[in-house]
Parts: structure tokens; sequence; C-alpha cells
């Protein structure tokens, strides 16, 4: 058998005295879910090959046997932290064929529920990327100020993980009483409490001299890659579709996209941060906008058919990039074919060439910094 | 700014929060208050009732035994089985109710959407944990009685920082 019909990492390799490959998981806790091969020469890195696909459960293949309604709870596990924004391209994309109009309550409704989620989504991250680093503080401080924002999610939809909270045609029950009030307070603690991490983490001297000029990707390399969401914007371009294809009552908002244009490992951290500080200031203006009464859903026939054959493909921005959801309909009760085309696999393709020439102990800082969770990746 | 005043300005963020209170909640001594009472659905309007999606309760005088909750939970987690009932009600010819196992359900709350009777709902009662398989199983009885759930504390801000109180 040749090396071709070969997965790779079962490959014979060439024997050469001073490389040494290196398995990095899927049982480290260092890699997430997957392996990463590395072939090393001394400590630099010679080689990189990420291998994904260690927690593939099939979801696409799930969605042609359920209807539109009980694909929900299902299609939110790839990334139970940030499940409204998973949704959220489906949904848009079965009112679209459907042909459903949405009350403007839910839209501004669905806005505060993706915006808390895109932070409890990072705040997870930030904590695993400071544990990577060895900084405990930081894996303490977002790990419990999560807590803030989950019992604001706990409240709007009933679960502190996995809300199931979209449905096509609006949310599934409209804010609890006197939530507006609530949520400004823990909102306004949580961004006093995000700007504290500036002095602990941004700002640290020793963090700065870890990440800073570590796996830079120029801009012109992030363009022909294809990233997406923070690692694009970390390297300078000003590509953010809430605000170039605004979606909902995005356009009515007020959203600023965070750039840098270093492209190093410590802008890339960077971004997510910024973004969190951003989503607090959206949630407050959706609050502000938002209006007071009025119904938050459409009601449905119990199992909605599409309109004959035909697709529709919508993307939103998650908390790891660009999100799309393309759903072909044969006019049956549940959809022909579903493609989700997720942000962190898009990331994943950057890391071979980030990795090239650093040092072994930058890995898991230029790994993290991509934004990548593997179970999305995997599907 | 050099790297000994960095250094010394993170530490110093740091101890500014020996002063401040403990935001841990010291769960099994004292528990969340959640808003509600347990997430409902209203059939006439199409529009849930926030609140807690956790066990469920049936009131055995709306059941009509028409599956519809079975059903709904057939793509999602097929927890739900449909059981005979000893006792006779007069809107429920098959004398059939729903069986949840909760080794099996997501608490999606799909069931409680789909039920047009207002017969089965959602409550507080999130402590479900059993050391057989078997005791996850909730027969029609069981999910009959309203859990009793203590709700003692919430998030509260203060100049010192949140808190469990």
């Amino acid at each position: 058998m040749t090396n071709e019909f070969l997965p790779p990492g079962l490959a014979l390799q060439k024997a050469d005295e001073r490389i040494m490959t290196l398995n990095v998981g899927p049982q480290h806790p260092g890699s997430g879910h997957m392996r990463i091969i590395v072939q090393i020469d001394g400590d630099y890195i010679v080689a990189c090959d990420p291998d994904p696909g260690y927690v593939h459960r099939g979801e696409e293949k799930m969605a042609e046997y359920r209807n539109y309604i009980t694909n929900i709870p299902h299609l939110e596990r790839p990334v139970i932290h940030d499940s409204c924004n998973v949704l959220y391209p489906y949904v848009l994309g079965v009112e679209d064929l459907l042909g459903i109009e949405v009350p403007e309550r839910a839209k501004y409704v669905r806005v505060i529920c993706s915006e808390l989620n895109r932070c409890i989504y990072t705040m997870y991250w930030l904590a695993i990327y400071g544990i990577f680093l060895g900084h405990s503080t930081m894996f303490m401080w977002p790990a419990g100020d999560r807590e803030l924002l989950i019992d604001l999610m706990e409240k709007i939809s009933g679960a502190r993980v996995t809300h199931a909270h979209f449905v096509p045609g609006g949310v599934r029950n409209d804010l609890p009483p006197n939530f507006e009030e609530v949520c400004l307070r823990q909102v306004n603690y949580f961004e006093k409490r995000i700007r504290e991490y500036a002095a602990v983490f941004y700002d640290n001297p020793i963090l700065i001299s870890r990440t800073q000029d570590t796996g830079v990707l120029s801009r012109e390399d992030a363009i022909r890659l294809g990233v997406t969401g923070s690692v694009l914007r970390a390297s300078g371009v000003d590509y953010d579709l809430r605000k170039k294809e605004p979606y909902d009552v995005y356009e009515e908002l007020d959203v600023h996209s965070n750039v840098m244009k270093e492209g190093d490992s410590y802008a890339r951290s960077k971004i997510p941060w910024l973004d969190m500080l951003e989503s607090c200031n959206i949630i407050k203006q959706a609050l502000e906008k938002m209006p007071k009464s009025g119904s938050v859903r459409v009601k449905l026939k119990p199992n909605p058919k599409g309109k004959g054959f035909n697709s529709v493909y919508k993307r939103v921005e998650s908390g790891r990039g660009s999100l799309g959801c393309h759903i072909v309909s044969d006019g049956k009760v549940e959809p022909y074919r579903l493609k989700l085309s997720v942000g962190s696999f898009r990331n994943l393709i950057a890391l071979p060439y980030l990795l090239k020439g650093e040092k072994l102990g930058n890995m898991p800082s230029v790994y993290w910094s991509l934004n990548y969770w593997p179970v999305e990746a995997d599907r | 700014m050099g790297t000994a005043t960095g250094i010394i300005r993170a530490l110093n963020s740091g101890i500014k929060h020996i002063a401040t209170k403990r935001f841990t909640l010291r769960y099994p001594e004292e528990k969340l208050k959640f808003v509600g009472d347990g997430y409902q659905f209203d059939p006439s309007t199409g529009v849930g009732i926030a609140g807690l999606k956790g066990r469920h309760m049936l009131f055995h005088d709306h059941c009509t035994g028409c599956q519809l909750c079975s059903i709904a939970c057939e793509g999602v987690a097929e927890a739900i089985a449909m059981v005979k009932v000893p006792d006779l009600q007069k809107q429920n010819k098959k004398s059939i109710m729903p069986q949840i196992d909760y080794g099996k359900c997501v608490f999606c709350g799909l069931c409680v959407d789909a039920c047009p009777f207002y017969a089965l709902y959602m409550t507080n009662d999130y402590e479900l944990s059993s050391f057989t398989k078997e005791g996850l199983i909730y027969t029609p009885a069981q999910l009959q009685v309203k859990p009793y759930v203590a709700q003692d504390s919430e998030i509260i801000i203060t100049k010192w920082g949140a808190t469990h109180g």
C-alpha cells in the first residue's frame, strides 16, 4: 500500500534522524477533540498537519430525516455555548423557504440572544486560551463572569446551554417580566469586569512577549486562505457580516467592527475581547430600540412544508466567523439537503501555514488564537 | 509602558480582588432563583411563557392521550413513551398517558409546544439524579406531582462586586 491511500499520520515517513513526528491529541488537553501532527526539528516546527474529524456525528445527514422543527435541538449541538448563533442561519433560511414574516419584537429578542451567546462563547474560549498559556487567573475570571450572561439566557430561554430558543417564525417565548432592567444591570457590570481583563491579561508584558509576532498571517494570505471572523479582522480586513450583510435588525443598530493590522496571535486573541465590548454596546442599543410589546412568534402549522423544489443560503456572523446554512427543499416536511458551512473549519486551514518555523512552545497560543472549535468543524 | 510597570499593574488588579465579595454559588446549601414557574406554552396564542425547562408536569384531567408529545419527541430524543394508566378519565378514551425517560430527554421543551390541551408543562425541578437507569423513567403518576424547589439566591450587584446573595 502506498502512502497516498493511508490516512495522515499513518503514512510511512522517510527516515530522518533530525526530524521527529509528534501526535498532539486527540486526547491531549492542548488540542481539543482533534489531532495535530507536528514534525519538529529540535524545538522548531518543520511541518504541521491538523487532522480533524474525531467528533464527527453526521449532523447534516441527520437533518434529512427530521422535519423543520425537530431539527432545532440537534442542530445546536455542535457549539452548545453558541447555540443561538448556530441556529440563526438555519432559522433565517427556513423562514425564507416557508415565506414567513417575523414580528419586529422577535427580531430584537433574537439579536439580544445572539449577542449574549457570542459573549458566552468568547468567555469560554478566553478561559481556555488563558489556561493554555498557563495564566490561571484568566481561566477563573472568564469562567466566573460568564455566569452573569448564562443567568440572563436562563431567564430568557429556560436553559443554561442548548437553549433551543429560535424557531422559524420568531422565538419560543417572550422575555420574562422586568427583564430589561436586570439585563441592563448585569451587562453593565459584565462590561466593567471585562475591561479589567486588559490590565491582568492584554497589557501584561508576559502575555505580549509570548504572543506578539508569533504566527503572523498577512493580509494577502488571510484573503487567499479564506479565513473568516476574528482571524480575518486581526489581519486588517474589515469584514463583519453584521455590517456588510445585515440580517434581521442589525442595519438599524450601530455596529462597529474591530480591526487590527498585526495579524499575529496577540491581535487574534484581542479581537474577540474587543468584540465582546461591542456586543455589550449592541445589547444596550437593542434593549432601547426594542418595541415594548407585541407578538414574538408567528403561529405555524404543526408540520410546515417547503414550497416546491428550491434552495436558500443564509449566513450570519457567529463567535467564530461566518456561519452559513444551505437548505434545499423538495416540498416535503424534511429538508432534502442541509449543509452547514462553519467558520471554525475555514480558520483551521491557516494552521499549517502559521506554525511552520515556530517554536513548539508557541503551538498552543497560535492554535487556540484561531478561534477554532473542534466539534463545530466536524459537525 | 515598561515591563516592570506592566507586571505591577497586573498584580495590583489581582490584589484588588481580596476586598471584593465572593461570586461563587455554594450550590447544595443555597440554590438559584428562577423566573416564573417553569416553561409553559399557550396553544391559543402559540407563544410560550418564560421559565426553567426542568422536569415535566402532567395534568391527568387534561391529557387526552393524543400522542402529539410523543410524536414531537420522535425526531429529538425518543424519550416519551405512551403507557396504559389504570385511572379512568372521561376525556382519555384510550387511557394512555406519556411516560418520560430522563436518561434520554434533552429538555428542549418541544413536547410542551406540541400539547394542544394545556396538559404538559415544565417545572423548576432540575435535581433528577438517580442511582439506577430505571429511576430516571418517570411514570404518569410521578409526573403528576408538583415538585417543591428551594430558591433562595440570585445575582446581586453591589459596589463591591457581584455576589450570589
